[in-house]
């Protein structure tokens, strides 16, 4: 549904008779089982942003110690371009918590490289150019916005594309990559406050699901198939209360899977 | 969003049907507004489609604690009424503060956990058999 132009056409038009009627009025409680698949979009994949205004209000962590240099040289199948792409925004976010100005632009450079390897260039230019004079002011605040909207745009131009695949690897990159540092983050200065920010099962199934739809060649792919296996061993962990050894054991796994779409392994 | 508009623009040409959808976004982006003033970052995308008078549409959204989210949404039908309601995993009416005014709507969610919420438009009232509709969030 979300933003495709097709949205209008194809729009659902079975429509529920058990499901109470919201109005001006809403129930205090409602029923989600009873609501027709039909009615059900897919889950919102949140913004990097929305996660990191959260952390901005978590203290003060050493953003710094954070930072990782994006291997974006070790380029490989257009699968690993998209993940890493994905992976080299959340880098943007760290190096803006960090007030790194040097990485921040170096990171607006490197997104409108892997875009050009994946032919989405012309869609980010704009907001790649915005990235490093917005940093350059150390307009943090716009330069969130631009990382937001370079992700939002390579994603909807994949889709234009009609490579849709590749949008949801951009979005997982991302996710992986946001995932790691969450849960450094975490695992430095435990709380279950902080913990709470890990609370995201549909979305991890979301990313599963899409994952085991892909085509066969795209499924095929090592770096693919090691990050289905990731996930596969992260779901547990985030479907139960999250402890410490739960979040060290997802940091381990994130970890490991951001290293190997930076090194295309 | 730009690209949009541009596409919209020239399928507006082919199918008057397309018009409604730009201008149901606008007229999301138009509830949106005060909040732009108060702080809150609007996400440049947009969700939406068409539905039946008391048709629903849940988009399922991770929200996390801490953040303080606005979901608005808007129709370019006149006459027409939507609606727009927070609910949590357990299907817990969880907004804290909402309106509506008539093509407008919108609802406030101060999340108090990290998990997946609800997030239910509908058209209450309409004079057309399928009503566009388009929503759009912020979040500070």
């Amino acid at each position: 549904m979300k933003r495709n132009l097709p949205w209008i056409l194809f729009s659902a038009t079975i429509l529920s008779t058990s499901f109470p009627v919201l109005g001006d009025n809403p129930p205090n409680q409602i029923d989600l089982s009873k609501l027709p698949a039909t009615q059900l979009d897919d889950v919102v994949v949140p913004l990097p942003s929305e996660v990191f205004n959260v952390l901005d209000k978590l203290g003060t962590p050493d953003w710094k110690g954070e930072l990782r240099a994006p291997g974006i040289n070790n380029r490989g199948a257009r699968a690993q371009i998209a993940l890493l792409l994905g992976s080299v925004v959340a880098e943007g976010f760290v190096a803006v918590e960090a007030t790194d100005k040097e990485r921040v632009k170096q990171i607006g450079h490197n997104v409108l490289e892997l875009s050009r390897a994946i032919g989405v260039e012309k869609t980010v230019l704009s907001r790649t150019n915005l990235i490093v004079i917005k940093a350059d002011t150390r307009d943090w605040v716009g330069v969130r916005c631009e990382l937001d909207g370079a992700l939002t745009d390579v994603k909807n131009a994949m889709i234009e594309l009609k490579d849709a695949q590749l949008a949801y690897l951009v979005s997982l990159g991302g996710w992986l990559r946001g995932t790691e540092v969450v849960t450094s983050i975490v695992h430095k200065n435990y709380s279950l406050d902080s913990a709470d920010l890990l609370n995201q099962p549909d979305l991890l199934k979301y990313f599963q699901e899409r994952l085991a739809t892909m085509p066969p060649r795209v499924r095929g792919n090592q770096l693919v198939n090691k990050i289905q296996k990731g996930l596969d061993e992260i779901s547990p962990l985030i479907h139960q209360k999250i402890t410490p050894t739960s979040v060290e054991r997802i940091n381990e796994v994130t970890s490991q899977l951001v290293k190997a779409i930076n090194s295309n392994a | 969003m730009r690209r949009f508009f541009l596409l919209l623009g020239f399928y507006t040409v082919l199918t008057p049907a397309y018009a409604t959808v730009d201008d149901a976004i606008s007229r999301a982006l138009e509830a949106i507004d005060p909040y732009v003033k108060e702080g809150y970052i609007v996400r440049d995308d947009q969700w939406g489609g068409d539905l039946g008078v008391k048709e629903q549409k849940a988009v399922p959204h991770v929200l996390f604690k801490g953040n303080d989210y606005w979901f608005c949404i808007g129709t370019d039908v006149d006459n027409a009424r939507v609606a727009i309601h927070v609910y949590d995993s357990k299907g817990k009416l969880i907004e804290s503060d909402s309106w509506q005014k008539g093509r407008f709507a919108a609802a406030r969610v101060q999340a108090s956990a990290t998990g997946t919420y609800y997030i239910i438009a509908e058209v209450t009232s309409s004079p057309k058999e399928r009503t566009s509709w388009a929503m759009v969030y912020g979040f500070k």
